[in-house]
Formats: C-alpha cells, sequence, structure tokens
C-alpha cells in the first residue's frame, strides 16, 4: 500500500512536470524539418542558422527528421511531426514531394520547399493549394547557370582539357544533371564552330542526353575536350581509383565537380598541378583547401540562404501567407556566391558562418515577417542574394 | 591419405589469383587497355591489398567463433574520425595519427566485446547497435563535420606504395603470430573446434572474445587511417552507412579458407585480397559502372559458395571423367 502511494506520488510529480514543460513550450511555433542529408557541409550550415540564430531570434522551435533515405520515411517523419504539433514543416527532402504536400496538406500544416523547386508540372498543380507555402532556392536554371559559369571561367582563361565530377549524375538527382549540363553547353558554346556533346548542340539537348544517359561520355567538343568524368559516390577501391586516375590524366588542367570535390578529389589534387572548381558552402575546411591552392573556384550556398524560406513560412503560419499576385504560392529562385580566391572567400565566410550576425539578421527579415507584406516586395528581397546586395541590405 | 608435395601446395595456393590475373589481362587486352598503367594503378591495387586483407581479417576473427559483426565500419570510420581530429588540432605526423587511430579503435573493439560479454545478448544484435553508437559518437564528435586533412601533405604523402606493402606485411606477420604462434591463438584454436571442451578445460572464453574484438577493431583502425590519407577527409555515415565495408571483405574470406587448405589461412585471405584487388583495379581500369560492379561481386560470391558447397560432387564427377579418358 505504502509503495502503491509512493508509485501514484511519482506519477503525479511526473505528469506535473511535464504539464510544466509544455506550457513553457506552448507559446513556441513548431516547424518540422525534413532533411535527406544531415552531415554535409551544407546541410550542418543551414542547421546550425536555424537551431542557432532564427530559434532564438523568432522564438520557434525546429524539430529535425532523421536522415531520410526514402519516401516512406518522408511520410514516417510527417507524421511524427504532425503528432508533436508542428504548425508548419520546411522540407529539404525531395524523394516524394508531391506526397509530402498532399499529406501536410491534409493535416492542415503548411509546407515549404527550402534550397530547392518544384517542377514546372508539379508546380501548376499544388501552386493554389492553401497550405503550400512555395519554394525557394536554386532554380534548375540556376543549377545550370552554375555550372556554366564554373567551366566558361576556365574556358576564358584558355584552358581546353577537363576533367569532371559527376556526384549524383548516375543517380539522376536533377541539381546535378543540371549543373553538369551546363558545364558542357559552356564546352559546346565556346568550342568553336560545330561544337557539340554527342550531337547535341544546345542546352535542352544536352539536359537531354544526360537523361537519356544517366552519365556523361567523354570526347573532344570543339575545339575542347572532356579528358575524363568520373560519377556517382561508391566510395570503394575502384572508385578511389577512378578518381586518382582522372587527377593523373594526361594533360588534364581543371576538375570540374558539381559538388563535394574537394571531400573527395583534395587528397589526390593535392601537389598536383591540377585546378579544382566545386559547389559546395563556406566552411572553415573549404577556405584552408582554397588558401592552400587546392581549391580554385567555389560555388556555395550560404547557410542564411534558407532564411526567406522561413520568414514565408512563419508568415503563413502566423495568418499572413504570401501569395504572388494571381493568389499562387511562392517559386522564387535564389543562387550562390561564387569566390575564386582565399580573401574573396575569408569575406564570404566571415558572414556566413556568423552566429550573431549572419547574411540575413532579423533586423532584414522583420521587414518581411508580419502583416501585410507584398509578393513584389518579398521577390526583390529574395532576388537580392548575391553577396554584395546582402552586404547593402545589412546597411 | 597422400599429402600434396609443398610444390603443388603453392601452385594451388596461388591458382586463384593467378587465374583472375590470367582473366583480367585477356579483358583488358581485349578492350585495349593496360591494367597496370602506372603508378596510380599500383597504388590502387596495394591499398585496395591492404584494406581488403585487413578488413577481412578483422571480419574472421570474430565471425569464425559465430560473432557477426555489423560494426567494423562505424570503428573504422570513428577511430580515423579521432585521430584526424586530433592530428588537427596537435599537429602531429601520419605515424602518431595512424598509432592513436589503432589504439582508438582497439578500445572500441574493447568496448564492443565488453558489452557483448557483459549483456550476452546475442552478437548480431549487438553489433547493430554498437554501429548505430558508433556512427552517432563520430556526428557527435565532429559537430557532423567530419574531417578535412586535405592540407596536410604530410598525412596525404603517406599514401604509397611502400607504405601500403609495410602495414599489409606487419598485419599478415602480427596476425599469424598472434593467431598460430601464442597462448592467446591456441586458446582461440580452441574455442573454435569445441567451446564446450575447451572452457571445460580451463579456457576463458570471455577474456578471448574481448581479445578478439580488441584485434579486429584495431585492424579496423588501420584501415580508418588508410581511407583518411587516402581522400585527405573522413566523410561520415549515419542509420547504418557505415556497413558497406564489411561486405568486400566476404569473397576474401571465403577464398582465403579454400587456400587455407594448403597454406597458412592468413596467408589465404591475403591472397583472397590480392584476388579482390587486381578485381577492383579491372573495375577502374574498364571504367566499370558501380551498378555492374555490385552485379559481378555478387556473382562471384554465389559462384564461389556453390562450388564450395558442391565441391565433393563437382570434384568427383571431373575425377570419373578423367578416369574414363584414362581407359
Amino acid at each position: 500500500m505504502k509503495n502503491m502511494k509512493r508509485s501514484i506520488c511519482l506519477i503525479l510529480c511526473l505528469l506535473m512536470a511535464l504539464s510544466c514543460f509544455s506550457a513553457m513550450a506552448a507559446g513556441k511555433i513548431k516547424i518540422g524539418v525534413l532533411v535527406s542529408d544531415a552531415t554535409s557541409s551544407e546541410a550542418l550550415a543551414f542547421r546550425a542558422y536555424y537551431t542557432e540564430y532564427i530559434a532564438k531570434a523568432y522564438d520557434v522551435e525546429f524539430i529535425y527528421s532523421d536522415e531520410l533515405t526514402d519516401a516512406a520515411g518522408e511520410k514516417s517523419a510527417i507524421d511524427n511531426f504532425i503528432v508533436n504539433n508542428c504548425k508548419a514543416v520546411i522540407s529539404f527532402s525531395s524523394f516524394d514531394r508531391p506526397a509530402q504536400i498532399d499529406q501536410c496538406d491534409a493535416a492542415g500544416i503548411y509546407y515549404a520547399v527550402a534550397t530547392g523547386t518544384l517542377t514546372d508540372e508539379q508546380y501548376e498543380e499544388y501552386k493554389d493549394y492553401e497550405y503550400y507555402v512555395g519554394a525557394i532556392g536554386p532554380s534548375m536554371d540556376i543549377e545550370f547557370q552554375t555550372g556554366y559559369d564554373m567551366a566558361a571561367y576556365y574556358i576564358d582563361q584558355g584552358m581546353t582539357k577537363f576533367g569532371m565530377f559527376g556526384g549524383g549524375v548516375p543517380y539522376y538527382v536533377d541539381m546535378h544533371i543540371y549543373r553538369a549540363a551546363g558545364m558542357l553547353t559552356a564546352m559546346v558554346e565556346k568550342g568553336g564552330e560545330g561544337a557539340n556533346y554527342k550531337g547535341a548542340d544546345n542546352k535542352y539537348a544536352i539536359i537531354g542526353q544526360i537523361y537519356q544517359d544517366g552519365g556523361i561520355d567523354t570526347g573532344k567538343i570543339g575545339s575542347l575536350e572532356l579528358v575524363a568524368y568520373v560519377g556517382g559516390y561508391d566510395f570503394n577501391d575502384a572508385w578511389f581509383g577512378k578518381l586518382a586516375q582522372m587527377v593523373g590524366t594526361e594533360g588534364i588542367e581543371v576538375i570540374l565537380t558539381v559538388g563535394s570535390g574537394v571531400d573527395v578529389l583534395g587528397g589526390f589534387v593535392a601537389g598536383s598541378n591540377v585546378k579544382l572548381a566545386t559547389v559546395d558552402s563556406f566552411t572553415p575546411a573549404m577556405g584552408e583547401a582554397m588558401k592552400s591552392g587546392i581549391l580554385d573556384y567555389m560555388a556555395g550556398k550560404y547557410a542564411a540562404s534558407v532564411g526567406p524560406i522561413f520568414v514565408a513560412t512563419y508568415n503563413a503560419v502566423n495568418g499572413a501567407p504570401i501569395r504572388d499576385n494571381d493568389g499562387n504560392a511562392l517559386a522564387l529562385g535564389q543562387g550562390f556566391w561564387v569566390a575564386t580566391n582565399s580573401e574573396q572567400f575569408s569575406e564570404y565566410s566571415a558572414v556566413d558562418s556568423s552566429n550573431t550576425d549572419p547574411a540575413y539578421t532579423r533586423e532584414i527579415m522583420d521587414k518581411y515577417a508580419g502583416m501585410g507584406v507584398s509578393y513584389d516586395d518579398f521577390a526583390a528581397f529574395v532576388s537580392q542574394y548575391s553577396f554584395d546586395e546582402i552586404v547593402a541590405l545589412k546597411k | 591419405m597422400k599429402q600434396p608435395s609443398w610444390l603443388k601446395k603453392l601452385l594451388l595456393s596461388l591458382l586463384i589469383p593467378i587465374a583472375v590475373f590470367a582473366v583480367l589481362e585477356i579483358i583488358a587486352l581485349v578492350k585495349g587497355v593496360r591494367l597496370f598503367a602506372g603508378e596510380d594503378s599500383w597504388k590502387l591495387f596495394f591499398r585496395a591489398v591492404a584494406n581488403v586483407t585487413l578488413t577481412t581479417f578483422a571480419l574472421s576473427i570474430n565471425l569464425d567463433s559465430g560473432r557477426f559483426d555489423f560494426s567494423l565500419g562505424a570503428v573504422s570510420m570513428l577511430s580515423a574520425t579521432v585521430a584526424g581530429t586530433l592530428a588537427q588540432e596537435w599537429g602531429i605526423g601520419p605515424w602518431p595519427t595512424l598509432a592513436i587511430a589503432v589504439v582508438a579503435a582497439a578500445l572500441l573493439g574493447l568496448f564492443h566485446g565488453g558489452v557483448y560479454v557483459l549483456t550476452r545478448i546475442p552478437p548480431i544484435i549487438v553489433s547493430l547497435g554498437m554501429t548505430l553508437f558508433y556512427e552517432g559518437c563520430a556526428f557527435a564528435f565532429t559537430g557532423g563535420k567530419g574531417v578535412s586533412l586535405v592540407t596536410r601533405t604530410d598525412i596525404i604523402g603517406f599514401s604509397t606504395i611502400f607504405n601500403y606493402i609495410l602495414l599489409t606485411a606487419i598485419a599478415v606477420v602480427a596476425v599469424i603470430i598472434l593467431f598460430d604462434n601464442t597462448r592467446f591463438g591456441a586458446n582461440y584454436r580452441a574455442l573454435l573446434s569445441g567451446q564446450k571442451i575447451a572452457v571445460e578445460t580451463g579456457i576463458r572464453e570471455k577474456g578471448n572474445a574481448l581479445g578478439c574484438y580488441a584485434v579486429s577493431g584495431a585492424l579496423m583502425g588501420v584501415v580508418g587511417f588508410i581511407s583518411l590519407a587516402n581522400t585527405g577527409s573522413q566523410q561520415l555515415s549515419l542509420n547504418f552507412g557505415s556497413i558497406g565495408i564489411m561486405f568486400t571483405a566476404f569473397l576474401p574470406m571465403f577464398i582465403g579458407g579454400w587456400i587455407g587448405r594448403y597454406i597458412n589461412k592468413r596467408v589465404g585471405i591475403m591472397l583472397g585480397a590480392v584476388s579482390m584487388a587486381l578485381i577492383s583495379l579491372a573495375f577502374a581500369r574498364f571504367d566499370t559502372a558501380s551498378s555492374v560492379q555490385s552485379i559481378i561481386s555478387a556473382l562471384l560470391l554465389v559462384l564461389f559458395l556453390i562450388y564450395l558447397n558442391n565441391e565433393f560432387a563437382i570434384l568427383s564427377k571431373f575425377r570419373k571423367k578423367q578416369k574414363v579418358s584414362e581407359k
């Protein structure tokens, strides 16, 4: 009997404690975050910005999913967010976006796409859903342009022999395919008369060719030459051997990578005369690689680039959704910062890595967080994504 | 029964690697590709020999005793992460970093063994738990960033053919001495052949299991360091992302078991690893797609297992045919 009383007392105390915690957390808006990548430097930078800056600045709580590997995992994670009383979901995971949107819409919670976009067909289908906030991130056109600019940078310097690391191309990762297509298109356009990639001589034909092949073939492109190509993320001995072979290919001058260039090729490029260009983020490791000459060119997403989609989601949860002039969800493009030398990298990195004064501070975002924000003003804000424009916004 | 001569034993021991090399050379000739086309190819080959030999030792030490271990990749990853991080912070060179990786991995193995011995949970279940735990530890230790040493030319410079051969030779000799020429090894073999009787004769199976886990861990520490020095970075995995490495060890382990009939089993495992390294080199030189690599590797494993399971029947038929043709 005595034990029973003790047990009841203990349970009551625990319940009271739980109620107190719930009451303390009740004022916070909970936002679920779907992630399919929890370990890359870019993913960690986004997470740090949300959890270490935004969460404190706006009194919101971010609940992160595990590292998702398929659509079933996405569904289960959203179920978990719903049970946890999340008011919105910001998604960095793209295994099945339509299913995510449908699930959130059915549950009556807002859904937003960070660092990506829907396809045109998907947007047409979901743009008027009440709970679909929209997408802000590099559109496929911006991804294409990023690859194009990277290749053009070296072609304009007179380089003619290129290697390419295709990352997710064999797995049909859209952004990697578009970046690779941009690189090839630059070679075709700047490779002189009659230059083509497997007969394809324009952007759309090259994109189609890559989707058809699921890979990229080496060969001459007019006066230029793609001398080596490695795709995938096998991380086995044969794959590392292919990467080493690519660096050692006779005459190769530069390796263009659609992502993770330093992590997979840095060790092989170190000490060689081959230049390395990549798409990554402004981490200290990348800064060191650029300082030491291993990395020559970097297009990077900055951590605070996920700030505007948070603002749009925050507004929607607070009853002030931002819709375009036809009442449709957002579909706004946002690009990269490009660093081609160590000084430039340090300048970008200093802003990007700050937890107290990041690229998008609360002061900047407060202008767009709240009632009565027009679509045009918000779109103009998002479009000012270059480093200089953001520095100007901060003044 | 008449024992084969030493020459025959040697030839039979080398049969698989030589046959693999011959087949691959023929394919290379047909394709117009040189299998060993410079230093990079040799480096790939010897790195693969080192990685596969050590991983196969680490796997087989426990698997032979019925202890399936999924955590090999996680031990390798976490030990390389710890060693790489300390190398970065303390500015130490490749050999001290390797030593830290080995010690850290041995301790991780010991801890794994301790959990198994204390809880008595089936080893396969414990190893799944330890895999997730170690993957999570590596993530927490670096804040998820992993380790980047791409600017440390001294550590990247460790990746030489000589060092790969040296590490492989040291590992083979050490494992032979430990398991074939010490009391620990004698106890290990006694436990393999009959645990109940061995325990009744006074052998401490718990201590032996702990030792096996520690040695297995130490070997994976070397593998982790080789990987770290090769790319200059240690990437992290979560949710069992690290277990893939153990699957590279199955075929050489079975090949090693077969070769072990004619020569020391550990040398047999190394020769199995040589065969696998040749195949890895061929994959790289022939630019084989990863999906095709997976299919070929799986087919080779299945075919070899089919042969091992039906060896007596296959050899009997072969001998009958031989006798008929002799008559």
